[in-house]
């Protein structure tokens, strides 16, 4: 059973991977150069482009992950410095929206680009997985 | 020893799962493709980065409905939480008064939003609705149209009519669910009502009362319909909610990208706040 369910969860894997190569492979020509902003489907009403089509891939395998985690590993809930019961899953979930609010912040007091941001959300969610 | 969490019982929501896809989260994922993207129409994009979330986070008019939509949540929260508690301790337990009760508590939430405001904006008008006519007769000015604190009341009011009800079922459900050992018990011991309300109704009531809440701040804090029957807004902005604000910039200005970017941030603000309220609310719920 376990072994099945690690084959099952190694071909999503294979499958999340080749879903990223194919992205790139998607991603339009312009002046002999690959334009990473440019629409992967050109006149389709989803207006597809690689950075958003890479972010919704990277949610994705998260969740593919952690559900593969959540099955391999069982674990207890346990209560952190927010003295609420937390499994792995909601750690992701308050990494994620707290991510999300700290890349706003950034971008409303800061201005663009949003690097230092993002950098500020991952010390959150490595702050979150290892405290909360 | 704390026993482990076996997750494979999520496997089941799947069918759900791809039905919530298809109505959920592939609009969701169209919205985000739309806000990091500029288009004049015909289906053609252009990359704008995150130059719309700026544009939003820094307007003074969206930071203004959005501080007219959370003080709006606030007051019908304020009013709608307490007064459903009230009517449901209030309500007959059995009998056919409960079944009228019941039937009459109901009525309003069988009403279609828009009819609701279409209701109240014919019973506020001082020419031919009952409110407007009695208040005025009454001497007292009232006018929603021109003043803006009228249609606040008008507004609220509306909204404590059409909704309270749900809060009141809810409750009186929780009420149903308590065994008489418990009343019995408090009677022997002496209880004042009070203490029956603190002690044994309102914790029994907490599960039902965190749905109500829940449900009460998300659909205040996504009102549309009523208030744009009623004031449609006005008068001036007065009561310009975030989602009248939103329909108006991406219907009425056609300005998708940054009607996008208006809507992402909307939602992770009503995820951050039914987080906190859900986490909050079940907190003394979880054992250590």
């Amino acid at each position: 059973m376990r072994r099945s369910i690690n084959t099952g969860f190694t071909i999503l894997g294979l499958i999340w991977l080749g879903l990223i190569f194919w992205l790139t492979t998607q991603v339009p020509v312009r002046d002999e150069a690959k334009d990473w902003f440019g629409g992967l489907d050109p006149g389709g009403w989803m207006a597809w482009v690689f950075p958003t089509a890479l972010f919704f891939t990277i949610i994705a395998g998260l969740l593919i992950l952690f559900t593969w985690l959540a099955i391999r590993f069982p674990e207890t809930p346990c209560k952190g410095s927010l003295g609420i019961m937390t499994t792995r899953g909601d750690r992701l979930f308050i990494s994620l929206l707290g991510s999300a609010f700290i890349c706003l912040i950034w971008l409303g007091v800061m201005g663009m680009p949003v690097w230092g941001g993002l950098a500020v959300a991952l010390i959150y969610a490595a702050a979150v997985f290892r405290w909360v | 020893m704390d026993k482990p969490l076996n997750n494979r019982a999520w496997f089941l929501v799947l069918p759900v799962l791809a039905l919530v896809a298809f109505s959920a989260v592939l609009p969701l994922m169209t919205v985000v493709n739309y806000s990091v993207q500029d288009t004049f129409g015909g289906n053609q994009f252009f990359w704008a980065g995150l130059e719309w979330f700026e544009e939003v986070i820094h307007s003074d008019r969206i930071r203004a409905a959005l501080g007219r939509q959370i003080l709006f949540s606030a007051i019908i929260l304020a009013i709608e939480i307490p007064l459903g508690i009230f009517v449901a301790l209030n309500m007959p337990k059995k009998g056919v008064w409960a079944s009228f009760c019941l039937v009459l508590m109901a009525l309003p939430l069988l009403i279609p939003w828009n009819v609701v405001g279409t209701i109240w904006q014919v019973f506020g008008r001082v020419d031919i609705g009952l409110l407007g006519y009695a208040l005025s007769s009454l001497g007292i000015d009232y006018n929603y149209v021109n003043d803006p604190i009228d249609a606040w009341v008008t507004v609220i009011v509306m909204d404590v009519w059409h909704w309270t009800s749900l809060v009141a079922l809810l409750c009186y459900a929780g009420l149903q669910s308590i065994p008489d050992a418990y009343y019995q018990a408090a009677r022997i011991d002496q209880a004042s009502r009070w203490k029956v309300f603190r002690y044994i109704e309102l914790p029994k009531m907490q599960g039902v009362l965190l749905i109500a809440v829940l449900l009460r701040f998300m659909d205040s804090f996504m009102i549309y319909t009523e208030p744009f029957v009623v004031t449609g807004g006005g008068p001036g902005n007065a009561t310009t909610f975030l989602s009248i604000d939103l329909v108006k910039m991406a219907v009425g200005q056609f300005d998708l990208g940054p009607a996008a970017a208006f809507s992402l941030i909307y939602f992770l603000v009503i995820l951050l706040i039914s987080f906190v309220f859900y986490t909050v609310m079940t907190k003394e719920q979880e054992t250590p």
